[in-house]
C-alpha cells in the first residue's frame, strides 16, 4: 500500500469545469491515466441507472402507428430519474409479483381525436400515477417553451389511443433508452503530440486538420521538438450532454458511484474466498448491509421473477450499497 | 432471434462467481483472474493501475470471446505480495481515487454555479 498511497496523495484526479448548463457540462479531467478517464466515459454512457418505459399494456390503438412502433417511441421518452438509484428498486430484485410502486412508475395515456383537425399526442399527455417511489421520479422530461414535450403520435378524426405504460429502472447496457446521456465528447492531446492518431493528409496537416476547440488549452509541439515515446496523456476533455433525466453533475456523481460499486463488488468477491478483503475495505460509516456482513447473501436475489427477465434466482451486483454514499 | 439476452451482459448467472482465481504454475507468482459479467470498463482500469506498480512484473487482460461478458486478467508479481493482494490493493486505490474525484467534482461544480448564478445556457 505504501507505493499506492504515495501515488494518490500527490496526483489524485483533478477537475476543471469549463462550461455548464442545465443539460450539459464540459470539463477537463487531469492527473489520471487514459484508462481511468475512458472507464468514466464508458460507465456514464452505459451503466448509470435511470427510468424508462419498459412495458406497455395497449387497450386501444387505432392510430396509423403499429403497437411496436408506438412502444418504442414511448420507451425513448426521457423520464425524470433523480435519486432513482436509491429510491427505486429493480423490478427483478423487488418482492412483488410483476411490478409495483416501489420498482416502477405507471403512466397512462388516453387520447382521442374528435375533430377534423389532426391531433398531436405529446409526452405531456402521459398521466403519471402518484403512487411512486418519490414525488418526481417517472415524470416525462419537458423542456420546450409550450410545455408539451415530444410528439408521440398524430391522430385523425375517430382514432384513439388508450394504454398503460410501466416505467422501470435499467441501464444503457441493456437498452439505449436507459442511457442518461445523448453523447459524451472525449478528447485528449489536441495537437496529436503523442501520435496516437495518424492524421492522413494530402499537402499539409495544419491546413487539412483544423485545430479542435481544446487546442488552445495545450502548447503545440515546438519547432524541432523531439518526439517523446514515453509521454502519456494527462488531460482529457469531456463534453457530457444529458438527456434531461439527470442533471449533469448527478450524471458524473452517479458514474463515479457505479465504478466504485463495481470495484467494491470485486473486493467483496475476493474477500469471500480467503481472508476477508471485503470487510477490510468497508468504510465504517452508515453502509447498510442489512445487519450482516456476509456478502454472498448481500448480492443475491433469490426471489426474483420480473416480467422482462423470465429466469428465477439471478445473482446481481446491484444489491450492493454504493460505496461511501455519505461521503459526498 | 438467437442473440443472447442483453441482461446477460451484467447479471451473474445461476451459481456464477464474480471473480475466480486460478494460479498459473508455468511462471512464479502468477494468477489468472476470471471476472464474470464485466468488460473493458473495469478490466482496463484495473490493468492500467497494476502495470504502474513496480511490484508487478506483468499484467494484461483479454476478453476470450466477444459474445461472453467475461475477461481474464493475468497478473505476475515480483514475489513481495501475492497477485490477489496486489489486485485488492489496486481496487482499493482506485476507489480512493474515485472518492477524490467525486469530492473535487462537487467543489468545482458548486464554484461554477456560484460564478454563473445557476448556470443557464
Ligand atoms: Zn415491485
Amino acid at each position: 500500500m505504501d507505493f499506492d498511497d504515495d501515488m494518490i496523495l500527490d496526483q489524485g484526479p483533478a477537475v476543471t469545469i469549463t462550461e455548464a448548463g442545465d443539460n450539459f457540462v464540459n470539463f477537463a479531467l487531469q492527473k489520471v491515466d487514459l484508462s481511468f478517464a475512458n472507464s468514466l466515459r464508458r460507465v456514464i454512457m452505459a451503466e448509470i441507472p435511470i427510468m424508462a418505459i419498459d412495458l406497455v399494456e395497449i387497450e386501444v390503438n387505432s392510430s396509423v402507428l403499429p403497437d411496436e412502433f408506438l412502444c418504442h417511441r414511448l420507451g425513448l421518452i426521457p423520464l425524470v430519474s433523480k435519486n432513482c438509484t436509491e429510491d427505486v428498486e429493480y423490478t427483478r430484485e423487488c418482492d412483488c409479483d410483476q411490478y409495483c410502486s416501489r420498482c416502477s412508475v405507471t403512466l397512462s395515456l388516453h387520447a382521442k381525436c374528435t375533430s377534423n383537425e389532426i391531433m398531436k399526442v405529446y409526452a405531456a399527455d402521459l398521466l403519471v400515477d402518484h403512487d411512486r417511489a418519490n414525488p418526481w421520479v417517472g415524470t416525462p422530461v419537458i423542456t420546450d417553451a409550450e410545455g408539451k414535450g415530444t410528439v408521440i403520435c398524430k391522430l385523425r378524426n375517430g382514432q384513439e389511443l388508450r394504454m398503460k405504460c410501466i416505467a422501470k429502472k435499467g441501464i444503457g447496457k441493456e437498452h439505449a433508452k436507459w442511457a442518461p446521456v445523448a453523447a459524451v465528447g472525449f478528447e485528449y492531446d489536441p495537437h496529436n503530440k503523442l501520435k496516437h492518431t495518424d492524421l492522413w493528409f494530402e499537402k499539409s496537416i495544419a491546413e487539412e486538420w483544423p485545430a479542435s476547440k481544446h487546442a488552445e488549452w495545450e502548447e503545440p509541439a515546438q519547432e524541432g521538438e523531439r518526439f517523446d515515446p514515453d509521454a502519456e496523456p494527462d488531460k482529457y476533455y469531456f463534453e457530457v450532454e444529458g438527456v434531461g433525466n439527470l442533471a449533469p453533475d448527478q450524471i458524473i456523481h452517479e458514474g463515479i458511484k457505479v465504478l466504485q460499486t463495481k470495484l467494491a463488488t470485486i473486493l467483496n468477491a475476493l474477500g469471500e474466498t480467503k481472508e476477508d478483503a471485503g470487510e477490510r475495505f468497508l468504510p465504517d460509516d452508515d453502509v447498510d448491509m442489512g445487519g450482516r456482513n456476509d456478502f454472498d447473501n448481500g448480492y443475491t436475489t433469490p426471489g426474483y421473477n420480473g416480467p422482462s427477465y423470465g429466469n428465477h434466482g439471478r445473482a446481481t451486483p446491484y444489491g450492493a450499497t454504493p460505496y461511501g454514499q455519505s461521503g459526498y | 432471434m438467437n442473440a443472447p439476452d442483453r441482461f446477460e451482459l451484467f447479471l451473474l448467472g445461476e451459481g456464477e462467481k464474480k471473480v475466480t482465481e486460478e494460479i498459473d504454475t508455468r511462471t512464479p507468482n502468477t494468477s489468472i483472474f476470471t471476472f464474470n459479467k464485466e468488460d473493458h470498463t473495469l478490466a482496463n482500469m484495473i490493468r492500467a493501475r497494476l502495470v504502474k506498480n513496480p511490484k508487478v512484473e506483468f499484467c494484461g487482460y483479454k476478453i476470450p470471446h466477444p459474445l461472453f461478458a467475461t475477461f481474464e486478467l493475468r497478473l505476475q508479481t515480483n514475489g513481495e505480495k501475492t497477485p490477489k493482494e496486489m489486485l485488492i490493493d489496486a481496487c482499493q486505490t482506485l476507489i480512493r481515487s474515485l472518492n477524490t474525484l467525486s469530492a473535487d467534482w462537487t467543489k468545482e461544480y458548486e464554484l461554477r454555479r456560484m460564478v454563473s448564478g445557476g448556470g443557464d445556457k
